[in-house]
């Protein structure tokens, strides 16, 4: 059932980059060019649960991921982000997006806690229902809305 | 003014405390339901808690429910700050006693406005 | 791909003679990402080629758009509470304590932009005087904006702008990932485009005109035209809400400064019965006004302004007290920023 919308999520991923990151609207933009690939991919995810269950992820460069936690931390350029606050920051982006696109269900349902990893674990069965590919000031990010059936 | 600052995620954490900081708060954080419960015990009556709905050990719907029930807590104000936005999702909170309620994302902006709405806006403040 | 830097330092002067607003260096993406639609609506391939077919024709019209482009920027709803607390506690008092009463209310909501000040007027009538007839006519010079204003579509970053979450349960519906306007408010609403410099609009004459944050961007001439335009749009006796900012003194007398709250309002003179002077809210005077109902017994002063929960759930409990003219809490404030360290509990362990 395609019931999430490919508009809905990339209005929610613009929404989450002006109000968390930038402060400001206009900042992400729909990816220009070929599908990103990743040399060192960080994932962000976060799973739906109830009748519609499936998984929101984030999935980008780990360089970019931490000029994401910077800037939700308001850390200098020059700093090193730490691990935790890496996990932190980047999984809490994908709980926003998930918590928005769980809005976007026609039925109620809970969200699970944010995880971060190199890569999301398999889910069987699961399908991609809508997947935006974004720029963030020119740097790739993609974010991929799957069904997961009979998950838990 | 005291604010009591509920969130699982540090970063989240900072970002509202850092909002309410240059408006008068002193802020105070808490990772979870049960750990601001401590807080509430231990101290002096915040006047402003902003509350996280999904979090581990105690969720912030439990946490509104167990304020509300203690009457020595009453005249804290209430606003859940969550990702939580189903219309249902609101009435269900504000319906438990909270009394204002901040979707994320949000803006410093959004969060000088709702405090525009509490009446904790400090005097001076261009509204 | 970004823009030129010609294409830039183009845009950034015309946006700050246009509207004083400056464009720093590194807002490049911004102005790239709010000119690719105009770009795009134009079959034009990118924001480049765009600007460099505007700079090719003096005065073309599709300079305002770029003005309206980058300066647009989401309103608040509530956010400045002081006019709406004067139009629930103070107007609609005066206006039914007048003799004859108020059979219907009429508003005229001026350079309206996105719509939430005429959306926020109906709210508060329909909360403070539910079952008055109430017309409100909202206007502005930009079809643009009137056009998302009559969709009555609004973003979770637009209703998170000073829109009590009562009056959003109860007003508005999720749409997508939009918000979407009740169509018993919409119905109350006639969004139409509108110079302030032209006569008034049809469906006057108006109780009461908001016109906020208008005028400042005016000289004086025009100040005082605007404002005698307005003046003929009120009925005799009728309220003017400006801007905080703003004031008839010193441009138009044909009008009386009325202190209320912590603002103004301005009673258009002339043929009104003696103007009521409200030194003290008009407590003793006013009709009822129905009393907010609220979660629980007690409410913060402030968090009760908006009154009730959403009808179907059991939790509504006691009438709050009456709620001071002003909230209290805005009294004296400890300063911050001293004192003990936040202590911050746990690791974040998640």
């Amino acid at each position: 059932m395609s019931v999430i919308a490919g508009d809905d999520v990339h209005a929610i991923a613009e929404e989450v980059f002006a109000a968390m990151v930038d402060g400001e609207p206009g900042t992400v933009v729909p990816w220009d060019g070929p599908a990103p690939t990743w040399a060192q991919p960080l994932v962000a995810w976060v799973d739906l649960h109830g009748a519609w269950s499936g998984r929101a992820c984030l999935a980008t460069e780990l360089p970019t991921a931490h000029a994401l936690a910077r800037a939700l931390l308001t850390l200098p350029a020059d700093e090193e982000v730490g691990e935790a606050d890496l996990v932190d920051a980047f999984g809490e982006m994908a709980n926003v997006v998930g918590g928005n696109i769980k809005s976007l269900l026609p039925v109620a349902g809970t969200l699970g806690l944010p995880q971060v990893a190199p890569e999301a674990p398999a889910a069987p069965g699961s399908r991609v229902v809508t997947e935006v590919a974004l720029a963030w000031h020119g740097r790739p990010l993609v974010l991929t809305v799957l069904t997961v059936p009979g998950a838990p | 003014m005291r604010a009591l600052v509920i969130d699982d995620s540090r970063t989240m954490r900072s970002i509202v405390s850092r909002t309410l900081q240059p408006l008068g708060f002193e802020t105070v954080e808490a990772e979870h339901g049960r750990a601001a419960l401590d807080v509430l015990e231990g101290g002096p009556l915040p006047d402003l808690a902003c509350i996280d709905w999904n979090m581990p050990v105690m969720d912030g719907l439990t946490f509104v429910t167990e304020v509300r029930a203690n009457p020595a807590w009453r005249s804290m104000t209430l606003m859940m700050v969550t990702t939580e936005s189903e219309h249902g999702q609101i009435v269900r909170a504000l319906a438990a006693g909270a009394h204002e309620y901040l979707i994320k994302p949000f803006t410093a902006d959004a969060i000088r406005d709702k405090l525009d709405l509490l009446g904790l806006l400090p005097v001076g403040e261009p509204a | 791909m970004t823009i030129s830097q010609q294409t830039f330092a183009f845009v950034a002067d015309h946006v700050r003679r246009h509207s004083a607003i400056q464009l720093e260096p590194g807002k490049e993406y911004l102005v790239e990402s709010r000119l690719l639609p105009l770009a795009r609506a134009a079959g034009v391939a990118d924001v480049d080629a765009y600007v460099t077919a505007l700079r090719s024709t003096p005065h073309h019209a599709a300079l305002g758009d770029v003005v309206e482009a980058l300066t647009t920027n989401e309103t608040s709803w509530f956010r400045d509470v002081t006019p709406f607390d004067a139009l629930r506690e103070h107007v609609l008092p005066t206006l039914r304590a007048a003799p004859g009463g108020l059979g219907r209310l009429r508003v005229w909501s001026a350079a309206c932009s996105t719509g939430q000040e005429p959306y926020s007027v109906a709210m508060v009538v329909e909360d403070a005087a539910p079952g008055l007839p109430l017309e409100i006519t909202a206007t502005d010079l930009s079809e643009q904006v009137l056009a998302r204003a009559r969709s009555g579509a609004y973003t979770q970053l637009e209703v998170n702008r000073g829109l009590p979450a009562p009056l959003l349960v109860r007003h508005f519906r999720r749409a997508g990932s939009h918000w979407q306007v009740a169509d018993e408010l919409r119905r109350r609403i006639r969004f139409q485009r509108h110079n302030l410099l032209d006569a008034p609009p049809p469906g006057g004459p108006f109780d009461v005109v908001f016109l906020r944050n208008v005028l400042i961007y005016f000289d004086l001439p025009t100040k005082r035209a605007v404002l005698e335009r307005v003046r003929t749009a009120l009925r005799p006796g009728g309220w003017l809400v400006l801007g905080a900012a703003e004031s008839t003194i010193g441009v138009h007398d044909g009008y009386e400064r009325v202190p209320v709250g912590r603002g103004a309002l301005y009673r258009s003179a002339g043929g009104a019965a003696p103007v009521q002077r409200p030194a003290a809210a008009p407590a003793a005077s006013r009709p009822a006004v129905p009393a907010p109902v609220v979660p629980a017994p007690v409410v913060p002063a402030g968090a009760a302004r908006f009154g009730a929960v959403p009808v179907g759930t059991q939790a509504v409990g006691a009438a709050a007290p009456a709620r001071p003219f002003l909230p209290s809490t805005t009294g004296a404030l400890p300063r911050a920023g001293t004192g003990t360290p936040v202590p911050t509990r746990g690791a974040g362990a998640r």
